[in-house]
């Protein structure tokens, strides 16, 4: 379920790396099902600059409210401006439409560090209970 | 965690098991957005088993109980329903209820779980006629414009006798079950309480017939929300008073009740703050502990806050001082200050509930 090829963050962000020295980021698919439907997402300004960690971001749902942190820093190169008008695309498919950011200027020690898949489930399995 | 008798059915229909006031109940089957819309545009069950009933039985038993309620009790006649709330002493309010008269002695009574032990200790205290029969009772509702028909179609077939805040006692299939056409979804609807060892079929034929789908708290919660009514131990406990939380119309002032003394102390006093309706300009939502802040000083609070599904943008319920409470005001709320605006309740107007 989770693409092999990115790296997750304990607040349940994705990254993966795409062409180039570009970064998409978007919420996993356990944290879309724990807000439940969504209703609103708030994605930064293009040519914003974040740190890792910084919060650039915000996703409501009908129960819950939540910040949206940059898994790595760099600068917001795209938005998903799809999800202002559809942000139902975050349940529906969180790893794909329901993208929220593109990232460049990373760096790949940051990226390299997260969680990849095998360690991100193993995490999940921890909070099962 | 407690369950209702309709637990084993929440989890084999995939319900998400949430705590609610120590009770595991679903907040949501499908989705709330989906069960939202179909509640307002087809009918669905939620189990509302959880909720507290009593029955008072006599004269002298309803004379006591009608000293514990704010409304008046006397003026409900047979056959109908009020809305009402219990205080403590200082006027707080204990929780929210609906007393039912289903024949001249005989009352029904409804109170939610949060606060059940206190107000159970509190009916049943020094009144022999009045019974706590919470533990053996499964509460049903239905809940949208086919709900009466779906009934009728389920051999309950009162439900067509029934207008909007009437009650009576009927059965389903023999076993005696009290209905009443009530709700807290705004749409044409039906609650239905029953033993607790016929609530699983009860559930079962009813989910069995077209269009109904189950319902979860979450749904329940936007719904009320959109129809501006208040949730015991959210939008209301003991720290506020029927004043307050837009209860004044029924606060029947020309007899004794628990807290009355308090609460005219208050009324005269005036300068308490009043239960609003909220909304915002976008699809943001004001959540439940929000500030609310005008031209920057903070002035109230959020008591209630959701996104609403039929309205498009974000609805909630806030404390605000009398002077700001009327419709068209410019509030901010939250960390992010979200823009909002005071309106006149309900949010959502189209409901069914008296059709």
């Amino acid at each position: 379920m989770h693409p092999d090829s990115c790296r997750y963050t304990k607040e349940h962000e994705w990254v993966c790396s795409e062409s180039g020295d570009v970064y998409t980021v978007g919420i996993t698919a356990y944290a879309a099902e724990q807000l439940g439907d969504v209703t609103y997402v708030e994605v930064p300004q293009p040519g914003k600059k974040a740190k890792q960690g910084d919060a650039v971001g915000s996703v409501e749902s009908v129960k819950a409210a939540s910040d949206v942190y940059a898994p790595v820093g760099g600068m917001v190169y795209e938005v998903n401006e799809a999800l202002e008008a559809m942000p139902e695309l975050v349940n529906q498919d969180p790893f794909g439409e329901g993208w929220f950011f593109k990232l460049e200027n990373v760096k790949t020690s940051e990226f390299n560090a997260l969680m990849d898949v095998k360690a991100y489930e193993a995490y999940l399995a921890t909070l099962e209970h | 965690m407690r369950q209702t008798p309709l637990h084993g059915e929440h989890l084999a229909l995939g319900g998400k098991v949430v705590d609610f006031h120590g009770w595991a109940l679903p907040v949501q089957f499908e989705g709330i957005l989906q069960e939202h819309a179909h509640t307002r545009t087809q009918a669905a069950l939620f189990d509302c088993s959880h909720m507290g009933e009593f029955t008072v039985c006599g004269a002298d038993a309803i004379e006591r109980y009608e000293k514990l309620l704010i409304t008046d009790v006397k003026t409900v006649k047979v056959g109908r329903g009020k809305y009402g709330a219990f205080l403590n002493d200082d006027g707080g309010i204990i929780d929210d209820v609906i007393t039912m008269r289903l024949a001249e002695d005989d009352l029904y009574i409804v109170t939610n779980a949060g606060a059940l032990d206190e107000v159970s200790a509190s009916i049943t205290h020094n009144n022999p006629g009045a019974r706590d029969i919470s533990d053996e009772t499964a509460k049903i509702d239905i809940q949208g414009p086919m709900a009466r028909d779906i009934l009728i179609q389920a051999g309950v077939t009162d439900a067509a006798k029934l207008k909007y805040y009437e009650a009576m006692r009927s059965s389903w299939k023999g076993t005696p079950i009290v209905l009443s056409r009530t709700g807290y979804t705004g749409e044409l609807g039906f609650e239905l309480f029953m033993p607790n060892e016929i609530a699983v079929d009860m559930w079962r034929d009813l989910l069995g017939r077209t269009p109904v789908k189950p319902a979860g708290l979450g749904a329940r919660d936007t719904l009320r929300t959109e129809i501006g009514m208040g949730l015991s131990g959210q939008d209301f406990d003991t720290s506020r008073t029927p004043l307050e939380a837009r209860m004044g119309p029924f606060i029947a002032w020309n007899k004794e009740f628990r807290g009355k003394a308090a609460l005219a102390r208050k009324r005269d006093t005036g300068g308490f703050p009043v239960l609003t309706g909220i909304r915002t300009f976008d699809r943001r939502s004001p959540r439940h502990a929000f500030e609310v802040k005008h031209n920057g000083a903070v002035v109230g609070v959020v008591s209630s806050g959701t996104f609403g599904p039929s309205m498009g943008y974000g609805i909630g319920l806030a404390y605000v001082p009398q002077n700001l409470a009327a419709p068209g005001t410019k509030l901010t709320a939250g960390p992010k200050d979200l823009d909002i605006e005071t309106v006149e309740l309900p949010f959502y107007k189209d409901g069914t509930c008296r059709r």
